[in-house]
């Protein structure tokens, strides 16, 4: 167990992990308040043994704040690395397979050029663009939060195709692919069952650090107000409330939230080092920055 | 000329591991070169060669260490600590086998050479220019004041042998290493290199300790030759005696393995079986399983030494 | 090395060109038209189609573009806001030197201490200080900068009073003052960049240690210290171009830390054009970040040849 997530380091990333889902989930039976609740008469108490992390300018309990922030932190970690590696490894692998067409000089200098500007202004620009207010799309009303989440997905996309391009480049070009067309297999098998399963290990690490990434991108947009939007808490929206009692003194307010973000950050990142290390050992994987 | 060797290897030992775990990967080499003779270590790949040079360079990989035995270079003992550091480069020069991953490739050849001159010899930018120009004339590069500012990737293969050459000899050493010179050449090339490597030894009068698995090489340029096998020599002697009277089956095989060009057909014999593991050594004689000599004792002891003035074998059916 | 540097600034004007299209495109494709966010809910169709006339709106996108294009290229305008009617160079101007300042100085920070400290981090592998740089990289990665900033606030600026609060004095008034100022934004933006930085030099460094060149540097009887200039000459490498990487995201960063203590840079510019709805000027800000960030990468590639020639002719 300690082997598969690449060390002490790694495995120790991973309980941290495997702690917050767990939190996140039973956040409704964790929390030993309602998040939601105002409460005039307890705001901005210090913590003590009823509100242990204190309560906020309208008396809600911060730890249960923080307790339930969990869930849109993760969630949209989670799901923007899910939509960037379902879209970004299908793109990759197409482009890698297709060496020296069209397809592959044409999707590879788009990404490129997307990614020439850095994930965190583009997600302030795009969002402030599209505004904050609900969208409707169809029959669905979509949240600041899912919106925000789209978004990541969709500017994760070249960074993870590039790894799997990369990975599926060198593949494609091995001797066994060349073996399995001989064999008169055919591309897309070739793709899906041989060459995939390869490119797995260094795009499992990525995404994986990109988890780190998006937990801080998401602190950092609604921080500034343009993520996820109250009363719903975040760790970010609920470090921008603390902003305003900055200067008056009221610590506990920024000091939970943001020692939670740092923990799950520091988790994921663990976990990711560990993993390269254990399935990447040559490293091919860039520097994550913001 | 003194009697002493210039340098002397005694009983090395060089282990590979970590914490408590070591296995010798050198287990014993003996091994002496005289001022200006010219003595060839072969043996197949893992036989411990480039390990026992390495070791008398004080360069040994990251993990691996002498764990016992004197390397004495000219009465000063190389495994103490801080000793090779100054003697390196400046009396004792190596040259590696893979020129073009041994060259700094973002730093130009010239400069490379400069700078050790200039460690260890008090020069100027300029003379130390003029001669680096002279060591490139000296190992037959032409146009010496283009190819200094040149970087190794803009080299031949040939051409980057011949610098390295130049580098390891910058400094006028009493010994040079070569560790396989021309193993990552063309054969062409090969035969070039060997003899820039034969005028320079002759012009500087170096002593040299040729690293080569080419028996051919072997018997065209050393004076004497050890043969290295499972980390010992297992047999030594003059060059024209180790080919034309070896004792040691080992020998024996390897020289039958030797491409002929004499018109003999028929297929290239080998020598079955594979040198043992790290740390996986057999008791008794470690070629014993592979040897189309051995009897019951080899298995079983340790073999003795054979000896016949200069001639040196560890083999029992020598002894016999 | 030419044509190497050629092909990069093609690619980077073909990046600058991709991303001000999807901006422009964006921009002018949201439901609410400038005309509505300008002049109120209660407008008439004509008062639209004249607003839309005087900046241009009622011709087809791609002829927008094209004519905002060419007022970009050929005179470096970046346009004029359709809400306050400034036009945005101004506004850029005003703002980009302030940002400019604290992203170069953190950079510069995070560039030397990243430096030194991943080189001794590589030479004394498993050392007490390997450990101590590793464990800092890891934290220095997580710990958002932002929260970071809040958290140094509290203890230096109101606990104890070393350092401002917030805001931004300019140099005009005192360099110990402007320095002062500046010290808790700097350092707090530099963190995250110093610990990314450092991981690269170290396990850049290990890398080449390893080399067979670095064999021969030992074996040629260099000094230590010519030894380890001779390998930061090839480690450098990966480290410049993440590095040049790493100048164009501090801008992202930047305005994060802008916003908790208070300074007037791009940050407000941005964040109050996304306020005021003004898309002119979102799309300026971002475009001014693009060139930044493409700049800096193409330095790095021309830093990266000088280091390595090998590179520029492969």
């Amino acid at each position: 167990m300690i082997r598969a997530c690449g060390g002490i380091a790694g495995f120790l990333g991973a309980l941290i992990i495997l702690s917050l889902l767990i939190m996140a989930v039973l956040a409704p039976w964790i929390a030993p308040f309602d998040p939601l609740r105002v409460s005039i008469p307890d705001q901005l108490l210090e913590p003590d043994a009823r509100f242990l992390f204190g309560t906020d300018q309208s008396g809600r309990d911060v730890l249960s704040r923080v307790i339930w922030a969990s869930r849109s932190s993760l969630s949209v970690a989670g799901f923007a690395v899910m939509i960037g590696l379902c879209l970004g490894v299908s793109l990759g692998l197409a482009a890698g397979f297709h060496r020296g067409t069209w397809f592959e000089q044409a999707t590879m200098r788009l990404l490129d050029a997307v990614a020439a500007i850095p994930v965190l202004i583009w997600a302030i620009a795009l969002v402030g663009i599209f505004g904050i207010r609900e969208a409707r799309i169809g029959p669905f009303m979509i949240g600041n939060e899912v919106k925000l989440m789209l978004l990541l997905g969709l500017l994760y996309v070249p960074t993870l195709a590039r790894v799997t391009y990369t990975t599926a480049l060198s593949e494609s070009q091995a001797n066994y692919v060349a073996a399995r067309r001989l064999q008169g297999v055919g591309s897309v098998r070739i793709m899906l069952s041989d060459v995939l399963p390869n490119c797995l290990s260094p795009v499992i690490v990525q995404a994986t650090l990109m988890l780190a990434l998006g937990i801080i991108i998401e602190a950092s947009v609604s921080f500034v107000g343009l993520g996820v939007q109250p009363p719903t808490a975040s760790w970010g929206n609920m470090l921008a409330d603390a902003r305003n009692f900055l200067l008056s003194g009221e610590w506990w307010l920024s000091v939970f939230p943001g020692a939670a973000i740092s923990l799950t950050v520091i988790g994921f990142n663990l976990l990711g080092d560990g993993l390269r290390d254990r399935l990447d050992p040559r490293h091919n994987i860039t520097a994550v920055t913001a | 000329m003194t009697d002493d060797p210039l340098l002397r290897i005694d009983g090395l030992h060089v282990a590979f591991g970590e914490r408590s775990r070591w296995h010798d990967a050198v287990r014993g080499v003996d091994l002496r070169i005289h001022r200006g003779e010219v003595v060839g270590l072969v043996g197949e790949s893992g036989s411990g060669k480039s390990l026992t040079a390495l070791a008398v360079m004080g360069l040994l990989p990251r993990g691996a260490k002498v764990s016992s035995g004197r390397v004495v270079f000219d009465g000063i003992d190389l495994t103490a600590p801080g000793k090779v550091e100054r003697l390196r480069g400046a009396r004792i020069g190596m040259i590696f086998q893979d020129p073009l991953s041994a060259l700094n490739p973002a730093i130009p050849v010239g400069r490379q050479i400069t700078d050790s001159l200039r460690t260890h010899q008090r020069l100027g930018a300029a003379d130390a220019r003029d001669r680096a120009e002279a060591l490139f004339d000296l190992v037959g590069i032409a146009r010496p004041r283009e190819r200094l500012r040149a970087y190794a990737h803009e080299l031949s293969g040939g051409m980057r042998q011949r610098v390295m050459t130049a580098l390891a000899v910058a400094n006028d050493p009493e010994l040079l290493i070569a560790d396989e010179p021309t193993t990552a050449l063309d054969v062409t090339v090969q035969a070039q290199v060997m003899a820039m490597l034969d005028r320079v030894r002759r012009e500087l009068g170096i002593a040299i300790l040729f690293i080569s698995h080419n028996l051919e090489l072997v018997a065209e340029v050393c004076d004497r030759v050890s043969v290295m096998y499972a980390g010992r020599v297992v047999e030594e002697a003059a060059v024209e005696t180790l080919f034309g009277r070896p004792r040691h089956p080992y020998t024996r095989q390897l020289l039958r393995c030797t491409p002929r060009l004499d018109g003999e057909t028929g297929p290239m014999p080998t020598i079955p079986g594979l040198p043992p593991r790290l740390g996986a050594v057999p008791p008794g004689c470690p070629f014993a399983p592979r040897c189309d000599a051995a009897f019951d004792r080899c298995t079983a002891e340790t073999p003795g030494i054979w000896r016949e003035g200069p001639h040196m074998a560890v083999c029992w059916e020598a002894l016999r | 090395m030419l044509s190497l540097m050629v092909r990069r600034a093609g690619f980077s004007l073909f990046s600058l060109l991709v991303v001000s299209l999807i901006l422009f495109v964006l921009t002018r494709s949201i439901p609410e038209s400038p005309a509505r966010i300008v002049l109120g809910d209660d407008v008439t169709d004509a008062q639209i189609a004249a607003f839309d006339a005087q900046y241009g709106l009622d011709r087809p996108i791609i002829v927008q573009y094209l004519a905002w294009l060419e007022r970009l290229a050929l005179h470096g305008d970046l346009g004029q806001s359709f809400t306050t009617r400034l036009h945005m160079n101004v506004e850029v101007a005003a703002t980009l030197p302030v940002t400019l300042e604290l992203v170069t100085i953190a950079f510069i920070v995070a560039f030397l201490v990243s430096l030194t400290l991943g080189t001794l981090s590589a030479v004394f592998r498993d050392g007490p200080i390997d450990y101590a740089a590793r464990l800092l990289a890891v934290l220095g990665v997580s710990i958002p900068g932002f929260w970071l900033a809040l958290v140094l606030v509290l203890a230096f600026a109101v606990e104890r009073d070393w350092f401002p609060p917030g805001g931004f004095v300019p140099l005009s008034e005192g360099l110990e003052a402007h320095l002062m100022s500046i010290a808790l934004p700097v350092f707090c933006l530099s963190v995250f960049y110093m610990a990314v930085l450092t991981r690269m030099t170290r396990s850049a460094l290990l890398d080449v240690l390893g080399q067979d060149y670095m064999r021969t540097a030992r074996a040629s009887g260099l000094s230590r210290l010519r030894v380890l200039r001779y390998a930061l000459r090839n480690a450098l490498v990966p480290v410049v171009t993440i590095a040049g990487v790493s100048f164009g995201h501090m801008f992202g960063l930047a305005l994060i830390i802008e916003r908790v203590f208070n300074i007037g840079g791009m940050s407000r510019a941005l964040l109050t054009a996304i306020q005021q709805r003004d898309y002119a000027l979102v799309q300026a800000v971002v475009m001014v970040f693009t060139i930044i960030f493409v700049v800096a990468n193409l330095v790095a590639d021309l830093v990266n040849a000088w280091l390595n020639p090998k590179l520029a002719t492969s």
